[in-house]
């Protein structure tokens, strides 16, 4: 029965996104899936372990750029490209988290989004033989098509995305239960008192670290075989606020707020520049807004009322719609 | 090897781009020592006084009416944030401050994108002298800039050693409730200091505009450097910030001398390396907020 109750608000928020894609045109729910997977990691970081990162386009460009050298270089299975992309997460966020991780919070967040700059420029001028710079590498017409789920073709990358996103919700809702997410969020909250119980503050940051920015480089890789293309436009500086902005948006450190975050963001973005062409003006003043407004975003606002109407027509039900 | 000649250039090329970056992070860095907030927004109050010294310079046909006025509109725009955002936020923690004040950066952005347009502006260099030192041609404008920054840093050193605002101030940085405690309208000191990292960013900007083109995205370009000037010297020190930025701007302009990407990789590679050693940077101080 727990494992029942346990399953269920996952199927039922992803049954809800499964509907939508009924009702939107396909490249916008993809978009959508992609986008959350991204922002999942950005809002792990920041609701629950304390770390604002404004870097987190630096990731996603380690993992697009690695699947990217894959398929236009050396092979053309997408698959195996969005496997070199999560590896190559892993390995860069090793590499790098242990410099960062030791930063206080304010320090942390200058650093990364200066990383996210200096990957932009690596991408674009240094290691221009490579990326061939601005113009980007496109190699749509290297991959070659697989059994099973073609990932070339757009419909049937959709549905390998939407099990992709089930997993990792599953997996992130996983963390929560354990006495690992619990740490994370006594480093955010506490971190002398976690040291007092016994663990290992650096530890628990690496891990959290490494497991954020492994998914966003997984939602790099995803971006990479989806588009057909990568150019060191994902990285730019005017794109680094998305993740936050969609976090908070969403409602940070929750677990479907990415998602809810991503549809209201990736909806708005498309009305917004039909109608008036000027994105970042409502971006900018929408972060504020939010951020004055008690920055608990949509779904953290949302989550206890749905509960709490839940509990109402069902009684006992209380927590399925929740977490 | 380089020779002298291009040496000599670099060496006040970096000077030059070292007392913009100095104008434009001291703003931050006040902000941050005094109110414990990560402004951002300086960034915006730069692109706005370089926009509004193109538009004066044009009109009027003088460079210096148009950094006049780019002070006055970035102490007025900062003034105004203050008083509709930030007096809600001090009590925050820094990451509030963070992305918040990000927001205002991005959506300024947007408001200058509407007022100026998307084209990049060229303003016109009011000094075409040049002058020979050591044999090479140095660009008389550049010097002024250098002059410039000096006078702010030696007005700055001024300010906080010799006015009892100014004594406010740096005893702020070491201990706000203190200051408050003795009596000081904090709340009015905040309002201040913030006028004049607005007004310092417009004034850096305005300077920078001759230089190179005026654009929307030109805050979000120097962003980077921003931070690791501030990160390098260490948040809340005018030291730091004074001596990091000619750090940087040394940096950028000799080593893209040796080799072209180096003036955007070398620098980060230094914060980097200065990281491992000061975690808050050379002159940051090692407590934390609360």
């Amino acid at each position: 029965m727990s494992l029942v109750r346990w399953w269920s608000g996952l199927v039922l928020a992803f049954a809800l996104l499964a509907v939508l894609r009924i009702y939107l045109p396909l490249p916008f729910a993809i978009e959508i899936i992609i986008f959350s997977i991204y922002t999942l990691g950005c809002s792990f970081l920041l609701g629950r372990v304390g770390f604002i990162s404004f870097g987190q386009p630096a990731y996603l460009a380690i993992g697009a750029y690695a699947t990217a050298f894959y398929l236009f270089y050396f092979g053309n299975n997408p698959y195996i490209g969005i496997l070199i992309g999560v590896a190559a997460g892993i390995v860069g966020s090793f590499l790098i988290g242990p410099l960062l991780v030791r930063l206080r919070g304010d320090y942390f967040a200058l650093v990364n989004l200066a990383l996210a700059v200096i990957i932009y420029y690596l991408m674009q001028k240094v290691l221009a033989d490579i990326t061939h710079g601005d113009n980007g590498l496109w190699y749509l017409t290297n991959m070659s098509s697989t059994p099973v789920l073609d990932l070339t073709r757009p419909d049937q990358f959709f549905i390998f995305a939407f099990v992709v996103a089930f997993a990792i919700w599953a997996f992130f809702k996983y963390l929560d239960d354990t006495i690992y997410g619990a740490c994370c969020l006594a480093v955010k909250v506490n971190e002398d008192k976690l040291r007092f119980l016994g663990y290992d503050n650096f530890k628990v940051r690496l891990t959290a670290f490494v497991i954020a920015n492994t998914t966003t480089a997984l939602a790099g890789a995803l971006y990479a075989v989806y588009l057909g293309f990568v150019s060191p436009e994902i990285t730019s500086p005017a794109r680094a606020a998305d993740p936050v902005v969609v976090t908070i948006l969403g409602g940070a450190g929750t677990l479907y707020g990415p998602i809810v975050g991503a549809i209201v963001y990736t909806g708005m973005k498309d009305v917004v520049s039909k109608v008036i062409g000027n994105w970042e003006l409502i971006v900018g003043f929408t972060l504020v807004f939010i951020m004055l407004a008690g920055e608990k975003g949509i779904w953290g606002s949302l989550e206890p009322r749905l509960d709490r109407l839940m509990a109402r027509v069902t009684g006992k039900r209380s927590d399925e719609v929740g977490q | 090897m380089i020779d002298s000649q291009l040496l000599v250039s670099g060496f006040v090329f970096g000077l030059s781009m070292g007392s913009i970056f100095f104008l434009m992070t001291i703003g931050l860095s006040l902000c941050f020592g005094v109110m414990r907030v990560i402004s951002l927004d300086q960034l915006l109050y730069y692109t706005v006084g370089a926009y509004i010294t193109y538009t004066l310079s044009l009109v009027t046909g003088s460079l210096w009416i148009g950094l006049l006025g780019g002070i006055a509109v970035g102490g007025l725009a900062a003034l105004a944030v203050e008083r509709l955002v930030f007096r809600r936020i001090y009590e925050r923690e820094i990451a509030f401050s963070m992305i918040t004040s990000f927001g205002i950066l991005i959506g300024g952005v947007g408001v200058v994108k509407y007022f100026w347009g998307l084209v990049p502006r060229p303003v016109a260099i009011p000094i075409d002298a040049q002058i020979f030192v050591l044999g090479t041609e140095i660009p008389v404008y550049r010097l002024v800039v250098v002059g410039i920054a000096g006078l702010v840093y030696a007005g700055i050193w001024l300010f906080l050693n010799k006015t009892i605002v100014g004594k406010a101030i740096r005893a702020g940085i070491e201990n706000v409730e203190h200051v408050e405690g003795l009596g000081i309208n904090v709340s009015r000191l905040f309002t201040l200091i913030f006028i004049i990292a607005g007004a310092l960013s417009g004034l850096a900007g305005g300077l920078h505009a001759p230089l190179i083109m005026v654009e929307p995205q030109m805050g979000l370009e120097v962003l980077a450097f921003a931070f690791m000037v501030v990160i390098i010297g260490g948040l809340g020190s005018i030291k730091g910030t004074l001596v990091s930025s000619f750090l940087v701007g040394q940096v950028v302009s000799i080593g893209s001398l040796i080799y072209a990407p180096l003036a955007q990789m070398a620098p980060f590679a230094i914060m980097l390396l200065i990281l491992l050693v000061w975690p808050t940077g050379l002159f940051g101080s090692p407590m934390l907020k609360k």
